[in-house]
């Protein structure tokens, strides 16, 4: 948000289809010419038309007591009374009884929200000092009950008991936003020597982002749900693979980072705001922990609505909506992957979805950053209403999917690579089988040497897939390995990363086996499915690819068979770097 | 840096400034010449010429500076 850049942006400003129209009034004792574009836009992004009324330079009291003031005639919905510190400091200097000095500034203050009260239905943005940073007193200065710094605080704090018994007046908490900036770099003082600028102009974006976050909660408009996405976001690896005790929450590496995030959930929760999970995951895994991990915070009732399958996200955020019937404009979704942050972003556009740091401990940051998490009311009854919204989840029927990816994944400019093992990458793909549980089809656990034996083993095509799109390289995500027995090509082992799931792999390398069989000359390709706690996710694989079943060992073990002049080749929506096999 | 390069930087900033796709500098130059050229614009003026030479304007230099010539002199003083 560069504050040139919104300038220029508010000369071609066309806010005439925002359906919001809000009246918006700026009383103020500095400038408001230079707010008054950036508000313009920043509502219009809110989809907002603003009206804005600028009051003449410190003539608050001028029009709040004058009923048929200009201010009054603007009929406004939201009157924001902005101060200046340096103002307020002149005043200060001058007191001759700076006892009083809080008492009456409180008293005006107060006075101005009574009269708005007594003239009109507006609400009142009340915008609070931001502390000098000279101390006269230096450490000292908050032991003297009269210094600048003490009688500052004092009116700030003030301010605030006095505007929790106001009903119609909102915060704006100026001085928390210059103390995220640093209120040395905040402050302007040329600027405001020159023309009573509140800030430095660079910061007044966050200014006027403030103003609107504040009036458009006071519309209503605020984040009701947060979607949560598991594997990752709220705890570290994959619950599917690794397993209740090898996820990170705790102690267990990164632990502290996702248990801190979902401490901050669980804030907001009782705050009122709905939780829901929305995972690719099977269901009992992905409600283990928040069943049996020691060092979950959030647990099973905290959430409520529970979505964990393998259908897209976009689906199952659509089937969340429906159960809490709320807009898609008051969730939030939070996912660590980039891949279903712009699928989302992409067919719901509506929804909030913050971008998320590589790194968990930031998380945190990114989310408890300002603006997200307004509201304009607090009661008791919001944090009970978490309750009511899990008694309608739980009664609620999946539907079938709806929504069709495809456009999106042919947006991706994915590239897959499908190669033989390379000595390089035998670590890699020993660890992947290692660790594989849920995407794989027979669970055989091959060690390094034995991976780099089928290199020379004419029979076997031991093969690995890379994958890339616009969000980076994904690196080696599947290992397949196919072995030639009389006229049969048999799947020996197929196992991929759940992180790629339904992006068209599966596809394109089923693709490449068949294209492979169908050179080698084999009569048909055989696929086994060796049933584990963990693999149910891809039991019915090989139906989806058209493949017969030829036998069920009664044990667990389900063969099946295709042959390769039977197969049908699939959509795939991806570039191949594909090497001779 | 040299009075060509000021000249040239300069003007990019008071095209973009003033939406002024055309506007030419010239020394005698002074907000009754450029239509967008008021008290409100000057401030963002003084804000692009900072970021756009790297460097901050004490208040007696904004002040100081009498028409476009004055800003181009202090300019190639200043600016590295």
């Amino acid at each position: 948000m560069d504050y040139l850049d919104l300038v220029a942006e508010s000369r071609t400003l066309d806010d005439s289809a925002c359906r919001l129209q809000l009246r918006v009034a700026v009383l103020a004792d500095v400038a408001t010419q230079h707010l008054r574009p950036l508000l313009q836009v920043l509502f219009a992004r809110r989809g907002a038309r603003a009206e804005i009324y600028e009051a003449g330079f410190d003539t608050a009291d001028a029009e709040v007591l004058d009923p048929g003031s200009g201010l009054y005639r603007f009929k406004p919905d939201i009157i924001v009374f902005l101060s200046g510190s340096e103002a307020a400091k002149i005043s200060l200097y001058a007191a001759h009884d700076r006892s009083a000095f809080v008492t009456g500034a409180v008293g005006r203050i107060t006075g101005l929200w009574e009269n708005v009260r007594s003239n009109c239905e507006a609400r009142v943005i009340q915008a609070n000092f931001v502390l000098p940073s000279e101390r006269a007193f230096g450490n000292y200065e908050l032991k003297v009950s009269h210094s600048t710094g003490s009688l500052f605080a004092e009116l700030n704090a003030r301010i605030i008991e006095a505007a929790r018994e106001a009903g119609h007046v909102l915060l704006c908490d100026l001085d928390h936003l210059a103390a995220e900036i640093g209120r040395r770099n905040w402050a302007d003082e040329t600027l405001w020597h020159l023309s009573k600028g509140l800030c430095r102009l660079d910061y007044l974006p966050l200014v006027a982002q403030a103003l609107v976050d504040v009036a458009m909660a006071a519309q209503g408009r605020i984040i009701k749900c947060v979607v949560l996405d598991l594997d990752n976001t709220l705890w570290g690896g994959v619950i599917g693979d690794d397993g209740l005790a090898g996820i990170e929450l705790g102690d267990l590496d990164a632990g502290e980072a996702f248990v801190a995030l979902q401490r901050f959930l669980k804030e907001l929760k009782r705050r009122g705001v709905i939780l829901a999970v929305v995972s690719k995951n099977e269901e009992a895994a992905a409600l283990a922990p928040f069943r049996e991990h020691p060092d979950m915070v959030l647990r099973e009732d905290d959430i409520a609505v529970f979505i964990a399958n393998w259908d897209n996200k976009v689906d199952n955020i659509r089937r969340v909506q429906e159960v809490l019937n709320i807009g898609f404009d008051s969730m939030m979704f939070l996912d660590d992957n980039p891949f279903e942050r712009g699928l989302v972003r992409d067919l719901l556009p509506e929804i909030v979805v913050p971008e998320l740091p590589e790194d968990p401990a930031l998380f945190l940051r990114a989310i408890g950053d300002r603006g997200l998490f307004e509201t304009a009311s607090y009661s008791s009854n919001d944090a009970e209403r978490v309750a009511q919204y899990r008694d309608e989840g739980s009664r609620e029927r999946m539907r079938a999917g709806f929504t069709n990816i495809d456009d999106y994944l042919r947006s991706l400019g994915m590239t897959a690579r499908l190669e033989r093992f390379k000595p390089f990458n035998l670590p890699r793909i020993a660890q992947l089988i290692q660790r594989s549980n849920q995407f794989n089809l027979t669970t055989r656990r091959h060690g390094e040497a034995a991976c780099a034996a089928m290199m020379d083993d004419p029979a076997v095509v031991p093969l690995t897939v890379n994958l890339a799109d616009k969000f980076g390289d994904y690196g080696l995500i599947s290992v397949v390995i196919l072995v030639r027995q009389d006229a049969s090509l048999e799947i020996e082992t197929y196992l991929m990363s759940c992180r790629v799931l339904k992006r068209g792999v599966e596809q394109f390398v089923m693709n490449h086996i068949f294209a492979y069989a169908a050179r080698a000359g084999v009569e048909r390709v055989i696929g086994r499915h060796v049933a584990t706690v963990k693999n149910a996710m891809v039991s019915g694989f090989y139906a989806e690819f058209g493949f017969q079943k030829l036998g069920d060992d009664g044990n667990g073990t389900v063969t099946w068979g295709l042959a390769p002049s039977l197969y049908t080749p699939r959509p795939a929506f991806m570039a191949s770097q594909t090497m001779e096999l | 840096m040299d009075r060509a390069a000021v000249i040239e930087r300069l003007t990019g900033i008071f095209r973009k400034t003033f939406g002024e796709p055309g506007l030419v500098l010239d020394d005698a130059m002074t907000s009754d010449d450029v239509n967008a050229w008021d008290s409100l614009t000057h401030i963002n003026l003084i804000l692009a010429v900072e970021r756009g030479f790297n460097l901050r304007l004490s208040m007696r230099e904004s002040r100081g500076m009498k028409n476009v010539g004055d800003m181009i002199m202090l300019l190639e003083k200043k600016a590295a």
